[in-house]
């Protein structure tokens, strides 16, 4: 979708850039990352119903629907842009960060922290994208290039915390304090 | 060589140092390219401050690179530390080998990560561009965080975690800050255009007042973070305690300075249009808050690397509130005490980082009797914890004591006071450690038996030297750099 809003930019102010970033980005955050994290998460032990949160499923929804509702009223606050396209997918792109965000804060699996950063992430590129149009291409490949290693990192450290405490449960992870 | 040019190189070199530390095998090789590399960084930056100071801004493509005097003091602190945590890498790790606690295949993984951890922070440094800027300061994180789980056991993997997630958490609502900042300078500027420093800064009076003040909080909230302000804090103890010596003398005298590096850049951006008074107002509640959290954490602590941890967060709470209470000497003293925490805290990790190779062990209570077991590391124990807390003649008093009588010279006496009662507290709380770790009787158990080699005790030294020489005198041309960064951060 990220990729399809910055093809529709790029359509509305018709600069090459935009294609670029659309293709790249769509290629990086729709095909690379899924791949790569599937990859080091498949060996892990992580458990597909998700077990580990700290917000119950009910909860969790209506806080969602209430971030999204903050998230248009934000949007609306800051009167961001005044184009078309760009008023409703801004008010998108502030409760995408904060229900990432929530997610990383509510759960307590490795893996769906590393997931709730990156639907953040992915709300702040399109933030990025209807707000400025992108930042200039080179600054925007760079954002892009450490989303991707970041994500990686990050599965790297999952993976070795499968292998050194059976578990990607970070809930399990408490004994640094003081 | 033109001033472009060598930004070029400067960024070079450590990105080939990378390369061939990664893909070279023999310890002795992977030591020598990386002696070799942060000396060329040493000098290159040295050359480059030089053209800076004599008047010639060096800056490279449409200023994505680009050195001012901010940024240029950065440089000198990630050149300087860079150069002394690299050397000291080398002794620390033939001592690691040799005791069987890290094996020689993991050298490599060790120094490319290192080496593409100082190009991030040089990045930050030479950044002309808020996205070359945030870019930078994002990819420490990266770079650093499988450092911190070198040793790879269980509460290393824990720290590292808790860093990656929180910092670039707090990375990305920076980021967020940033955008609303470009969303600002819209206003002003047009629907596109050149995201960096000069263009921003010659408009910043006219940039709209809500937006730009939204920004400098998302930023300060953000970086904050990873600069270890409270209350964003809570990982900094755990990173800087169990990540290898070394890296925890970059991580804490380096890096969080490249963070609050980001936070006045944009506080020097946004405060002349959503007014200075408020800005500097969030920036000294953040710094008490900070120093108030650090002390009390320091009083009851018995891990010597946590105590130096949150040390970095009472050093970093005085660079903020120097920041923001503003007076011409606080501000020259919290850009002084940038460079002085650097240096100090750098040579008190190298220190530790020796006590440990010899006890294996970070408790305060099973460290004793240094000044006859180790006399070298002890001269250091003592001497470097009187500088770290602030003790005259060491430079950091000089800082300190500029921050606290330039707050009281302004006529903001509740800071002053409070400021100067805290450290004072944390003066005592960090001096008595090193003191009965160095004077009580050595532990009677043959087990600290492991001789430290010479290496560790180079570094150690120089910074020792630096530290004590800049208390009594700062050479002009760095009191030059260290006027125009406060400057720079003035608005």
């Amino acid at each position: 979708m990220l990729a399809a809003i910055a093809a529709a930019t790029f359509v509305q102010s018709s600069r090459l850039h935009l294609l670029l970033l659309a293709i790249s980005s769509f290629v990086i955050k729709g095909i690379v990352i899924p791949v790569v994290l599937r990859r080091q998460v498949r060996a892990t032990v992580f458990d597909k119903r998700e077990t580990h949160y700290y917000v119950g499923f009910p909860t969790a929804l209506l806080i969602g629907m209430g971030l999204s509702i903050a998230g248009f009223v934000s949007a609306n606050q800051l009167a961001i842009t005044k184009d078309l396209l760009g008023q409703p997918v801004s008010g998108v792109a502030i409760s995408v960060i904060l229900i990432g965000f929530f997610i990383a804060v509510a759960r307590s699996d490795a893996v769906m922290q590393l997931t709730g950063l990156l639907v953040a992430e992915n709300g702040l590129l399109l933030l990025g994208l209807v707000m400025s149009a992108g930042l200039g291409l080179l600054v925007d490949f760079a954002l892009l290039l450490d989303v991707l290693v970041g994500a990686v990192v990050m599965g790297f450290l999952i993976a070795r915390m499968n292998t050194t405490i059976m578990s990607t449960d970070t809930g399990e992870l408490t004994r640094l304090r003081g | 060589m033109s001033g472009s040019a060598l930004l070029v190189v400067l960024l070079a070199i450590p990105l080939a140092g990378a390369v061939a530390t990664w893909f070279l095998k023999p310890p002795a090789v992977l030591h020598g390219i990386t002696a070799i590399s942060h000396a060329a960084v040493l000098v290159v930056a040295l050359v480059l401050l030089g053209m800076l100071l004599t008047g010639s801004a060096p800056h490279a493509f449409d200023n994505l690179l680009r050195l001012d005097p901010l940024g240029g003091l950065v440089l000198l602190i990630v050149a300087v530390v860079g150069f002394t945590s690299a050397i000291y890498s080398i002794g620390y790790l033939q001592h690691e080998v040799t005791h069987g606690a890290v094996k020689a295949n993991e050298l490599r993984r060790y120094y490319a990560l290192l080496h593409v951890f100082v190009l991030t922070m040089l990045m930050s440094a030479v950044s002309g561009n808020l996205g070359v800027l945030w870019t930078a300061i994002a990819g420490t994180t990266i770079a650093s965080a499988p450092l911190v789980d070198f040793y790879g056991s269980r509460d290393p993997l824990e720290a590292a975690w808790k860093y990656i997630v929180l910092t670039t958490a707090g990375s990305m609502i920076a980021l967020f800050g940033f955008l609303v900042l470009y969303q600002a300078g819209v206003h002003a500027l047009g629907e596109s255009y050149d995201f960096s420093f000069p263009v921003l800064a010659g408009v910043a009076s006219k940039l709209p007042a809500a937006t730009a003040f939204t920004a400098f909080l998302l930023v300060l909230v953000g970086f904050g973070a990873k600069a270890g302000l409270a209350p964003m804090h809570t990982w900094l103890p755990d990173a800087h305690s169990q990540a290898p010596s070394p890296i925890c003398a970059l991580l804490s005298g380096v890096e969080l300075n490249c963070a609050m590096l980001g936070i006045f850049r944009v506080f020097a951006l946004t405060a002349p249009a959503a007014g200075v008074g408020r800005l500097r107002l969030a920036l000294v509640l953040f710094g008490l808050f900070s120093l108030l959290v650090a002390v009390a954490f320091l009083i009851s602590q018995r891990d010597f690397k946590r105590l130096l941890a949150y040390s970095s967060i009472e050093h970093m709470g005085l660079i903020a509130l120097g920041v923001g209470i503003g007076a011409p000497l606080a501000v020259f003293g919290a850009m002084l005490q940038m460079l002085n925490h650097a240096l100090a805290k750098s040579l008190m990790f190298f220190t530790t980082g020796n006590l440990l190779l010899r006890f294996r062990t970070r408790a305060i209570a099973e460290v004793g009797g240094l000044v006859r077991t180790m006399p070298a590391t002890a001269v250091l124990a003592i001497v470097g914890g009187l500088a770290i807390a602030g003790a005259p003649p060491f430079s950091l008093f000089v800082s300190e004591f500029s921050i606290v009588a330039g707050a009281a010279r302004s006529n903001q006496v509740v800071a002053a006071s409070i400021t100067a009662l805290l450290l004072v507290i944390g003066f005592i709380a960090i001096v008595a450690p090193f003191n009965r770790m160095s004077f009580s009787t050595p532990p009677e158990d043959g087990a600290a038996t492991a001789r430290v080699n010479r290496i560790v005790l180079i570094p150690a030294y120089l910074s020792l030297l630096g530290v004590v020489v800049l208390g009594v005198w700062v050479p002009g041309p760095l009191h030059d750099l260290l006027a125009g960064a406060a400057q720079l951060v003035s608005p």
